[in-house]
């Protein structure tokens, strides 16, 4: 780029196509708009159903009672061949729908009736490296623009009405293992991303844009002894503080790749100020090249949006050497007149934490089987059993592999990133979990910049023959399981709830299913034809409620296998958006 | 139809010369259509001082180099480049500004086709002169060959540029990496440079166009620009995923 800045370079631009530039049609949305998402049932403006990631609906027309006539209304095809995992939500603007397809595709219906309106390919280098299939988990809006990050870590806005380019901004190097595959969200005015990569020995980090042009306001390292930066107008950086303090739970200079990956996004919560974006496991994976917590590595890091300034972390898995990568969504929630935050994380723990200050209330298993750990202290540490680490390769015959030892959850997590649901209804959080172990090993390993930096070899069990997912529905004032229903492959998809008093959650097998929320007797369910791994939703039009679900089978599930191959090797790709309403 | 003839009528009374009920001299069935597309069915006159230089038959479908020449034509505002029987009809809308109205450039040709330079002055009124160009055909549905080499993503918008001077003028010649894929190959998407400029050292705007898919896979443009000294021009631009184009051309 010549050494030229990018701010200019947009001005001339902008400059010299000014009279090319559409005329604004529609009022666009607001920051106001964003922060009462959860409360307005015309529309989904953002991942999370309301920024604070409740997946909760105000809506009833659509209720225990009558969800048995529910049926579909339309369904379109992604299209091409490229029919992989599509874990996108569905946002829904002015009886706009936009959805995001496997391969860095967004596309925009029509969303009564599912014609297509536009559609935007992204080209992809060769070179991507997204460690776990090639998905997409939705869009923001903001303005008139529709916002969406790319496998080869790029931002793009598109204009919502043609979907033409309005602003890009490059992430990060997809060469060095960068990728992006989150959905980004809106807080005052600013798109917040994370980045993918931990399995490449990246440094995780949370950035925050100007929405409107894209511009970089600030950024936040979440691996400790890193330099966080603000950015004026005119695009000067300036340093605003490392995160944490250099060597302080890391040893060495391994902190200088130290992973704790941002890749599934985060939430925001307006009454707190504060996004809260989970983080992924330090790298590599064998603990024990890095003693220490490795800060902020498997926790939940609450940034003050206002500053970019690291206010509170909470860290379920220290010193990680299992993949516990606790990205999970950190849920915001009134409890007992105060706001809270929720948690369950991919180490089977479910956490209750002050949204405030990160001050543990309460941590329980939500799986069955927890092996790493033989519970959590009054602070809500794991009390490791040293005896279920994986060993020291060091320490082994050949110096080549350390001894093998059984884990469960298994590195995919008793929840991956299929995001729960809480309904202030029933006061239950409903949370796609799964059991399942495997056997895990250390190896030796050096960093090398685009190579997978791991350092361990594993495989996964099944625990129980029967079933891997299952939907529970968790009491976080009392840490109970209240019910249950299992799945035989493992859950996938993200939860949805409403006042309707109803869960929704789609499975590998194909089907959309909906249970009652107090009790979940199952009362509705529909084979859309290929595996759901995407949260549903849900809103209204001119009267009527509609459901929505993106369907495509793929995600990590089929990539890492082992013994859960012969549960899911048999289900069939798609891409496709399926939408339902009552019958009249 | 009463009102067409009536604009037409004001058309004539205003412009005089100007033959509103030109017939095609290419002879292409697709003319009406394009002039109702593209020019709202403006009058569009045939014009001998607009030529279009292009080989009879084109020996590569995807690389037909065009040049539109324009002759003792004053105050050309706009140059609207199309190809009749392209499945993308649309190559070029160029505004000429500081810079000559003519232009150079390559296209992908699907199949025979009229290809023809619409030309607007500052009074409004559109002028045509075109040629018909023989193609064994093809070219706009092939996958362009930056798609399978791998390190397309590396050269992105790379500019290589050169510049004559001779005091008076420049010419300056461009060619920018890029795939400028179609989207009718299968399975792969529309992927081209969608906006183009050439900027002074203060940021000016000395021309600008619109490209579209037609234009050849790592196109080439020539233009002719007054000559500024030893001040370099700069080229931005930008594809249609939001790619940028930023480069220095030195004379």
């Amino acid at each position: 780029m010549k050494g030229l800045r990018n701010s200019t370079l947009s001005s001339l631009l902008v400059a010299a196509f000014a009279a090319m530039a559409a005329p604004q049609v529609m009022a666009g949305v607001t920051d106001r708009d964003i922060e009462n998402d959860a409360k307005t049932t015309g529309d989904v403006l953002s991942w999370g159903m309301g920024t604070e990631g409740q997946r909760y609906s105000p809506l009833d027309k659509i209720n225990v009672g009558n969800v048995k006539n529910l049926v579909p209304v339309w369904s379109f095809s992604f299209g091409g061949e490229k029919q992989r995992g599509q874990e996108s939500q569905p946002l829904v603007v002015n009886g706009k729908m936009f959805v995001t397809g496997s391969y860095s595709r967004l596309y925009a219906l029509d969303a009564k009736t599912g014609a297509k309106l536009w559609q935007y390919e992204h080209r992809l280098p060769d070179g991507i490296m997204p460690c776990c299939d090639v998905v997409n988990r939705g869009a923001a809006v903001y303005d008139n623009l529709v916002i969406f990050s790319t496998l080869d870590a790029q931002l793009v806005a598109l204009d919502q009405n043609t979907g033409k380019v309005v602003w890009k901004e490059k992430i990060d190097d997809y060469q060095a293992g960068y990728s992006n595959t989150a959905a980004p969200i809106i807080a005052k005015g600013l798109i917040l991303t994370g980045v993918s990569g931990g399995e490449f020995g990246i440094v995780g980090r949370v950035e925050a844009r100007d929405a409107k042009t894209g511009k970089m306001v600030w950024s936040r390292p979440t691996v400790e002894g890193h330099m966080g930066y603000k950015f004026d107008a005119a695009g000067n950086k300036t340093e605003n503080g490392i995160s944490g303090t250099t060597n302080a739970t890391w040893q060495g200079d391994l902190w200088k790749t130290g992973g704790a990956a941002t890749w599934l996004g985060g939430s925001y919560d307006a009454k707190t100020g504060l996004a809260y974006f989970g983080t992924g496991n330090p790298a590599p994976w064998n603990s024990h090249l890095r003693p220490g917590d490795n800060l902020y590595s498997c926790a939940t890091v609450a940034i003050d949006v206002a500053t970019g300034q690291i206010k509170w972390h909470f860290q379920g898995t220290p010193n990680d050497g299992w993949d516990y990568d606790g990205v999970n969504e950190f849920v915001t929630f009134d409890m007992n007149g105060k706001r809270m935050g929720g948690k369950a994380d991919r180490n089977g723990f479910f956490y209750v934490l002050d949204a405030n200050t990160g001050k543990f209330e309460r941590g329980f298993p939500f799986v069955k089987k927890i092996t790493w750990a033989k519970g959590l202290d009054a602070a809500g540490k794991p009390i490791f059993d040293p005896a279920n680490r994986p060993g020291d390769p060091s320490k082994g015959a050949d110096g080549k592999k350390g001894e093998v030892v059984f884990s469960a959850p298994s590195f995919l997590g008793g929840k991956n990133q299929m995001p729960m649901a809480y309904s202030p209804d029933t006061g239950l959080f409903y949370v796609p979990a799964n059991e399942w172990g495997m056997e895990i090993w250390n190896e030796p390993i050096t960093y090398k910049k685009g190579a997978a930096y791991l350092g361990a070899g594993f495989t996964i069990k099944t625990i129980d023959d029967k079933y891997i997912g299952a939907l529970r529905a968790v009491d976080p004032k009392t840490g109970k399981i209240v019910w249950e229903v299992t799945n035989n492959a493992p859950l996938w998809g993200g939860v949805m709830t409403t006042k309707g008093g109803l869960v929704f959650w789609g499975t590998p097998e194909g089907f959309l299913k909906a249970a009652d929320a107090k009790t979940g007797k199952e009362v509705w369910s529909f084979q859309t034809g290929t595996g759901v791994v995407a949260p549903p939703i849900t809103w209204e039009q001119d009267g009527e409620q509609y459901i929505g679900v993106a369907a495509g089978w793929g995600g990590a599930v089929p990539l890492w296998g082992g013994d859960v191959a012969k549960k899911v090797n048999y289900l069939n790709q798609g891409g496709s958006m399926w939408v339902f309403k009552l019958h009249k | 139809m009463k009102k067409v003839i009536a604009a037409l009528g004001l058309a004539l009374a205003l412009a005089g010369t100007v033959q509103a009920a030109d017939a095609d001299p290419l002879n292409s069935s697709r003319w009406p259509d394009l002039q109702r597309e593209y020019l709202n069915d403006a009058p569009v006159a045939f014009d001998p001082r607009i030529e279009v230089l292009a080989p009879k038959v084109a020996e590569d479908s995807m690389n037909v180099p065009v040049t539109v020449r324009l002759k003792g034509l004053p105050d050309v505002k706009r140059v609207l480049v199309i190809a009749d029987f392209n499945p993308i009809v649309k190559v070029l809308d160029f505004q000429p500004l500081l810079a000559q109205p003519g232009l150079s450039f390559r296209i992908k040709l699907q199949q025979a086709s009229p290809i023809r330079a619409l030309v607007q002055t500052g009074d409004g009124n559109w002028l045509a002169g075109g040629v018909w160009v023989d193609a064994a055909g093809g070219g706009c549905t092939a996958p362009s060959t930056g798609r399978s080499a791998p390190d397309w993503a590396q050269k992105l918008n790379q500019v290589q540029g050169r510049v004559w001077r001779d005091g008076q003028n420049q010419r300056v010649r461009l060619r920018i990496m890029h795939p400028m894929d179609t989207g009718l190959a299968p399975g792969i998407p529309a992927f081209f440079i969608e906006q183009l400029a050439i900027v002074d050292d203060k940021g000016d705007a000395m021309l600008k166009l619109e490209t579209f898919e037609p234009l050849s896979e790592n196109p080439v443009f020539s233009f002719d620009l007054p000559d500024t000294g030893a001040v370099a021009l700069r080229v931005v631009g930008r594809d249609n995923n939001g790619n940028r184009i930023d480069a220095k051309v030195q004379p």
